[in-house]
């Protein structure tokens, strides 16, 4: 802790413990616990440091008019400040610590009733029973009940915190910490502190009673408790060491066999999981296979399914039940398609006559099959011994499920026709069978049934009442089962027909989000296609998919579409499905000035962002994947180069003007390459200003290169001369610059750090100043005389200033009003790289913008300041804390 | 109560309802699938049509060159179409001449109205909404300038004879009743049956001879269209034909006035129950951007009013979307102008959102904007001006849907060589395939969106549950899933008690039994009444009085009091006299408790009594006097061989038992 907030914190303490109202901005209370719990876990005492801690502590406690949130703090911060047996024993010196987790004074005092004093007095104990001076202390104040009772609180926060708190006892103080166990966070556990083993037979003894009794509903109201008594009991068991967890088991075996004879469904999903947990734990403990036994033979459909699948999710390895759960599971799609996969089921038992019967009522037909669908893809990659099929008849099923939704069944299926018609238009039944068939692909012989999927799948995208997201994960489906394929053979003409016609009227849709999932499709198959190419196979994919039918028409319309999202849709599909041609170098198609044309102007023009992204992004994939041309190309890809850099150019000058933020990070992405191409020989150009530690967040990266000293001699600048010029007169110069003075943080971060990879290799600070200025002199590029120009300008003559102190400010004044007439001024890049102060900028912008902000002292600063305003009468203060 | 059905079209119905003293026909509709049977009238000389070779069959044994042409393998008449009408030739069905009123419930449902009120006898009256009369006139206008204006010399009549007819290939060979067949009305026709129309409004309730009331209710299929009510005191019957619960243009079907209803008449579901609407359209607008695009041409056949006015309205937001901005959309129909300009005025019959526009005030369907623009035009047909303002790609609407005549058979012939162009069917009632077979082979992409808005099976299903008829009464079609998907029990109807299926010719006895009859009683005679009270709470009194009965309203009158007999002997006077009024017999209520009888019996003396149980009562034999007595629940008899003081005796003995009124 600093000196500062150790000033100013007793005055903190003081106007919180004299605050009888809430503050007024309630989440500073919460931001000092974590400052507090920071300072705690980086080993510093708080109370070494702060002794006004304890007094504010106790003159809370005493002050019956506390403010409960205030109260509530208290109660967390002695918890956080016992949490140490030393700090603890200090603490226990004092009369407080009695008084704080006093459960009679709070309910005398008619506090208790605040749900805020309650989970305070939760949390505080949590924090403190960290070692076992402080479960004794627990343990003899007698907290277990009133623990246990607050398991079942109104308030379902706290009923939560109860039970990870009763599970924290359990855990954290088990006697024998099991080798390897996964367990919670035991570095303490080594220090010799094993607790006094009465404590914690009391403790346990009193939990595991509590779990007994409260497992079995008394009555059905007693539902909630039931539910909570599992949730805790599932938490032990997958955590707890053997002789707690036998324990455990042994308490409550007979209450949770009890349980499963009575079959709630409310408590089916719940006590799978306490068997399950039992069951990873104990292994092959008797009486838990016997009550997973018994689970998987409920008499009610629905609980059934949804026991067999949170048992296939678990993904227990014992072959009988796999088998009965896998049987349970597919057994309504046996049904519903006809398809055998079951066999013939000899005992046309009393099971599934009452599924059928659960299957002909609608709502619970759909929830039935969607979580048979959805375990589908699992179920074929269990061990063939035990699926009662073959994999590929699952696909058939799902395949024949699909055509009974969109009620295109053929009259020949033996399946039930009063079920079917439960699913059939059932867009969400269409969706998890979509979901299940992209699954599907990756199980044992599923290619067989590839043109049968197609087919499907292009009757799916033909049907007029498809929901849009229906088709959308048609489309997934149809791209998974394509990037699988191997062999096209199997699409016949008819097939290929189809699917052109159908995509064609989809990109016509009314839909936009249909015409965008159509178009993105389209770009999404060019990449699966480039794919299947690089792996060397022979037949074009995209061409046997659709045969002679180019996409680049589709999406050339798509690009005037109303909707922002298809253009921009659009725009990537476009250079997903020329990035083969462009990185073959191809010749320049008709078409793609057009394109490029089109494209500039949406960048000018369009007032959405999306399409303006993507733009920028467009030329950054056909930047990147172009051949630059050589002395063999012919002359034709030397004009698709020439467009290309042609509209490199439009694109840098006009993406650095664009209002949206990430346009402008593209184009600085799309100057790096161009930078990355001018300069890659050089070797003080390091590639990739910050690929390398690329965050998803631009924010608060601090760059790593950009202070190694180097040693060029000048002949390593020569050369770049040249490059440089080029650079200068691609606009690549303007964009940085323009980007460093930018008002967005990561615009101006990108630009400042590629700045100085720039200045790096053209005229390092480790250069003479002369060195450099001889060799870059003659570079020069021209800054206009407004907007970042300016800027520019400004920071220059600043420099300068501080450089000649003597020189007259008047002078610069007048300086800078004779170019307020917005005249271009050419200053040499060299000297401006130089003299811009990069690395000190770079300081500034790799800070997060809150960082003054967040800082602990002006959290201190923040409160006591409110509370200064806040005791004006009168006075309104609405305090923004962040 | 009876009905007779007179149409075996479930969705062109045309039935009739016997109910009390009235006869009532429910709808009028005109079966014009059968103008699929002939060759389409070509509005301009159709070298293609008229160079079709003749028919002769195989053997040549019959030869019909002149009136049946063979085009792609099948046969059509050379001749002005003709159509099916109701079943109203064989007069012993019904005599329609007895017609009381016809209840039109939309336009599509009175094209038949001419042939019916003009050669029947018919004398009747005719209700409908105002809009369905408008919109319904302007069908008929269209229908009979398509027909006259490219007039057939000739009228094939040969192939009716039934001998020809059995060797006719086809589906010419099945039609049955082709004689009853026949050609289109004439405008005087139409001008003289709708002069029989009496104009109403939804829930305007319209007596029929006292007897009944019949009232329209919106029923959200089309501008006007409505459902029937029609109820004595004591009944109701609902008639329920095209109906609609999408939020389209018209006013939403009114559903809670339908409840309680002892009979259901239901018919005019939908033709298309697996074609969802909104999918419809959705395929409608990219097909069309499609062909577009592409630089083709798009022809919708369509009928001039109805669905129209929502595909206007789809489109208009669909063009600019789909960067259609430029591409003209063309309207042509005789009736172009009106229907466009009615839709508009009939606000109080449009939907709750468009009925709100008017107030603005803004037009209430955005194809006034679309003519403003000039991006729709119309034109009463393809000559005139539009052959020079045409140009293309574009986008035509015009009728008729059949492809049989109208302006749409020219640009059939136009378009149909080329596959850049596309024909869009939304018009459910002929099936595209055949409206085509005289085209083939055709090169131009069809693309069938049939749009039919009137109630499916999952919705009809929710709405009885919600009205609860006591029975429900439909086409045979309903009962069963369609024929070519057999394996979709969903797509049928499936009611408690199952609902009572009609074809065409069928006469249904309606399981409604009527109980109740409603008769006034005057005043000064109530007075006149003495209740006397049998059990707690119910009173009864004996009424001695005239029914008279006048336009089917029952009231009781005094018993008029017979005047002073004049000393006249002329014979007519007699004959005028009332009959003489007798006194009013005490009336017996109450029954004979056996124990208590037999005590009494004991009492008088009768001691040897057998009692012998009987399927309604019992028999008591006294077996000293030799008589029986027979005590049942509706009637005491006393059996006793001429001994009429021992009868007296008994009677009073059981008259002690019962209450006198």
């Amino acid at each position: 802790m600093d000196r500062e907030c150790a000033l100013l914190l007793p005055g903190v303490c003081a106007v919180l413990a004299g605050s009888g109202s809430s503050l007024p901005d309630d989440t500073s209370l919460e931001k000092l616990l974590d400052w507090f719990t920071g300072i705690t876990e980086d080993g510093g005492s708080l109370l070494e440091t702060c002794p006004c801690l304890l007094k504010l502590i106790s003159t809370v406690v005493h002050n019956a008019a506390s403010d409960p949130g205030v109260l509530s703090f208290t109660l967390r911060l002695t918890g956080l400040l016992a949490a140490t047996e030393e700090s603890f024993k200090t603490i226990q010196e004092h009369p407080v610590l009695n008084k704080v987790f006093n459960l009679q004074h709070w309910q005398e005092a008619g506090l208790w009733e605040d749900p805020c004093l309650r989970i305070g007095w939760i949390q505080g104990l949590r924090s403190m029973l960290q070692h076992p001076k402080a479960l004794s202390f627990f343990v003899q104040s007698g907290f277990i009940d009133p623990l246990l009772q607050l398991q079942t609180d109104t308030s379902l926060f706290i009923a939560e915190a109860a039970n990870q708190m009763l599970a924290h006892i359990l855990l954290f103080f088990q006697p024998v910490p099991p080798a390897g166990c996964k367990g919670m966070d035991k570095k303490e556990k080594g220090d010799g502190m094993t607790p006094s083993s009465a404590d914690y037979t009391a403790v346990v003894k009193s939990i595991s009673g509590y779990l007994k009794e409260s497992l079995v509903p008394k009555e059905s109201k007693n539902v909630r408790q039931s539910l909570q008594t599992l949730k805790l009991l599932a938490l032990l068991l997958a955590q707890a060491g053997p002789p707690l967890r036998d324990k455990l088991l042994q308490t409550v075996g007979d209450s949770l066999e009890e349980l499963v004879t009575a079959g709630s469904s409310e408590l089916t999903l719940p006590l799978m999981d306490v068997i399950l947990s039992a069951c990873s734990s104990s292994g092959t403990d008797e009486r838990i296979t016997r009550l997973l036994s018994s689970m998987l033979n409920i008499n009610k459909p629905a609980d059934l399914i949804h026991a067999a699948a949170a048992f296939l999710r678990r993904g227990h390895h014992d072959t009988v039940h796999t088998a009965r759960a896998v049987r349970i599971l597919l057994l309504p799609l046996d049904i519903m398609t006809g398809q055998t996969l079951l066999g013939t089921i000899s005992t046309a038992d009393e099971h599934q006559f009452s599924v059928v019967e659960q299957l002909k009522s609608k709502s619970s037909c759909i929830s039935m099959i969607c979580v048979c669908l959805s375990n589908t893809p699992q179920i074929t990659l269990t061990p063939p011994d035990v699926l009662p099929c073959l994999p590929v008849s699952i696909v058939t099923a799902v395949l024949s499920l699909l055509r009974i939704c969109s009620g295109n069944s053929p009259s020949s299926s033996t399946g039930c026709s009063e079920v079917s018609r439960n699913v059939i238009g059932s867009s969400k039944v269409q969706k998890c069978a979509l979901e299940a068939l992209t699954t599907l692909t990756s199980s044992p012989g599923a290619k067989e049934r590839i043109s049968e999927v197609f087919t499907v799948l292009i009757q799916y995208l033909e049907n007029p009442d498809s929901d849009p997201t229906v088709l959308h994960k048609s489309y997934q489906a149809l791209l998974k089962w394509t990037s699988v394929c191997t062999d096209f053979s199997f699409i016949t003409d008819q097939l290929r027909h189809d699917l052109v016609e159908v995509v064609k009227k989809r990109v016509c849709d009314m839909r936009w989000e249909v015409k965008d999932s159509t178009v993105e499709f389209l770009g999404h198959l060019a990449g699966v296609c480039d794919s299947i190419k690089a792996a060397a196979e022979e037949r074009d994919a995209s061409e046997a998919l659709l045969g002679d039918c180019s996409t680049t028409p589709l999406l050339r319309e798509a690009l005037q579409d109303s909707e922002s999202y298809v253009r921009a849709s659009a725009i990537s599909a476009l250079a997903k499905t020329l990035t083969h041609r462009w990185q073959q170098g191809a010749t320049l198609t008709e078409e793609e000035p057009e394109i490029v044309s089109r494209l500039l102007e949406i960048l000018s023009q369009d007032s959405e962002g999306f399409p303006r992204r993507a733009v920028v992004q467009y030329f950054i994939s056909w930047y990147s994947s172009h051949s630059p041309p050589s002395s063999s190309s012919s002359s034709s890809s030397s004009s698709s180069s020439s467009l290309l850099m042609q509209s490199v150019r439009s694109v840098l000058s006009q993406g650095r003007a664009d209002l949206d933020w990430e346009v402008k990070v593209h184009t600085l992405v799309l100057a790096e390459l161009l930078l990355d191409e001018a300069f890659s020989g050089h070797p003080g150009y390091k590639k990739g200003s910050d690929s390398h530690h690329a965050s998803p967040h631009a924010y608060g990266v601090v760059s790593e290169q950009a202070y190694t000293l180097h040693t060029h001699t000048a002949t390593h600048t020569e050369g770049a001369e040249s490059d440089l010029a080029v650079v200068v007169e691609q606009g690549v110069v303007s964009v940085l610059l323009s980007g460093l003075v930018d008002c967005d943080r990561p615009v101006a971060l990108k630009a400042c750090r590629l700045l100085i990879t720039l200045r790096e290799t053209v005229c390092p600070l480790s250069l003479g100043a002369l060195d450099a200025s001889a060799a870059m002199a003659t570079v020069s590029c021209e800054l206009p005389g407004c907007g970042w120009g300016r800027e520019i300008l400004k920071i220059l003559k600043m420099k300068k200033s501080d450089q000649a102190k003597e020189e007259d400010i008047a002078d610069q004044s007048g300086l800078n009003g004779a170019e307020e007439g917005g005249d271009s001024v050419c200053v040499s890049v060299c000297e401006a790289l130089r003299s811009l102060g990069l690395d000190e900028r770079m300081e500034v912008l790799t800070q997060s913008s809150d960082h003054i902000h967040n800082s602990p002292l002006s959290l201190l600063q923040d409160i006591l300041t409110a509370s200064a305003t806040h005791t004006k009468p009168g006075e309104e203060v609405i305090v923004d804390c962040y | 109560m009876k009905l007779y059905c007179l149409s075996g079209h479930p969705t062109l119905p045309c039935n009739v309802l016997k109910f009390k003293s009235t006869t009532i026909m429910l709808d009028c509709g005109l079966d014009t699938t059968s103008v699929l049977n002939f060759l389409p009238l070509p509005l301009v000389h159709s070298p293609r049509l008229s160079k079709l070779p003749g028919w002769v069959s195989k053997d040549g044994s019959a030869n019909l060159q002149k009136e049946l042409k063979e085009c792609a393998g099948r046969v059509f008449v050379d001749s002005q179409p003709e159509f099916c009408l109701p079943e109203y030739i064989h007069r012993e069905l019904l005599d329609l001449s007895t017609i009381d009123v016809i209840l039109i419930s939309n336009y599509h449902c009175m094209m038949a109205l001419p042939y019916i009120t003009e050669h029947t006898g018919f004398t009747g009256t005719v209700y409908a909404t105002e809009p369905t009369l408008t919109i319904g006139r302007l069908f008929m206008e269209e229908l009979v300038n398509f027909m006259e204006r490219v007039p057939k010399a000739q009228s094939a009549t040969c192939w009716k004879n039934k001998e020809m007819q059995r060797m006719l290939p086809g589906p010419l060979k099945d039609v049955v009743d082709v004689w009853a067949w026949k050609r289109s009305y004439s405008i005087q026709e139409v001008n003289s049956a709708l002069s029989k129309v009496q104009l109403v409004g939804y829930s305007q309730k319209v007596e029929l001879f006292g007897a009944v009331q019949v009232s329209p209710l919106s029923s959200g299929y089309s501008l006007g269209s409505s459902n029937w009510i029609i109820q004595s005191h004591h009944e109701k019957v609902s008639y329920v034909s095209g109906s609609s619960l999408l939020t389209t243009h018209p006013q939403p079907m009114d559903q809670s006035s339908l409840k309680n209803s002892d009979v259901l008449i239901l018919t005019g579901l939908t033709q298309m129950p697996t074609a969802n609407p909104d999918g419809m359209l959705g395929e409608f607008c990219s097909n069309l951007a499609m062909t577009i695009r592409a630089g083709g041409n798009v022809l919708v056949p369509c009928y001039s009013s109805g669905v129209i006015y929502d595909l206007l309205e789809c489109l208009y937001q669909f063009i600019d979307s789909a960067n259609l901005g430029t591409t003209p959309f063309y309207f042509i129909s005789p009736v172009a102008n009106s229907s466009l300009e009615f839709s508009q005025i009939f606000a109080e019959w449009l939907c709750h959102n468009k009925q709100s526009k008017v107030y603005l005030p803004e037009p209430p369907f955005p194809h006034a904007e679309l003519i403003q623009t000039n991006k729709l035009k119309h034109y009463p047909s393809i000559h005139g001006d539009f052959s020079s303002e045409f140009r293309q790609p574009c986008v035509v609407f015009t009728g008729h849907p059949s492809l049989r005549f109208g302006d749409v058979v020219h640009f059939m012939e136009l378009w149909g060589k080329s596959s850049i162009n596309t024909i869009i069917f939304t018009e459910p009632d002929f099936s595209y395939l055949d409206a085509l077979a005289p085209y083939q082979p055709l090169a131009m992409k069809c693309v069938y969106c049939p749009i039919d808005t009137r109630l499916n099976f999952h919705q009809v299903s929710k709405l009885l549950k919600e009205v609860q008829p006591l029975h429900v009464v439909c086409p045979e079609q309903y009962t069963q899933p369609p024929l070519t998907q057999s394996h979709r029990s969903d797509l049928m109807l499936e009611l408690q008690p199952p609902p009572m299926p009609y074809r065409r010719c069928s006469v249904l006895n309606l399981p409604h039994r009527r109980r109740y009859e409603r008769v006034y009683i005057l005043p000064e005679l109530a007075n006149s009444l003495v209740p006397s009270e049998i059990k707690p709470g119910v009173s009864l009194a004996t009424v001695s009085a005239v029914l008279h009965s006048k336009d089917n309203k029952h009231t009781l009158q005094l018993v008029p009091k017979p005047p002073p007999v004049a000393p006249s002997k002329k014979r007519k006077r007699v004959l005028e006299e009332p009959p003489a009024v007798l006194a009013p017999k005490t009336l017996l209520s109450g029954a004979v408790p056996l124990e208590a009888f037999l005590a009494t019996l004991q009492n008088h003396g009768f001691t040897e009594v057998k009692v012998e149980e009987t399927a309604d009562g019992h028999i008591l034999h006294l077996q000293a006097e030799d008589t029986l007595i027979q005590l049942e629940e509706d009637g005491t008899h006393i059996v006793c061989d001429n001994n009429e003081p021992l009868r007296t005796t008994l009677r009073d003995l059981v008259l002690r038992f019962l209450q006198k009124l």
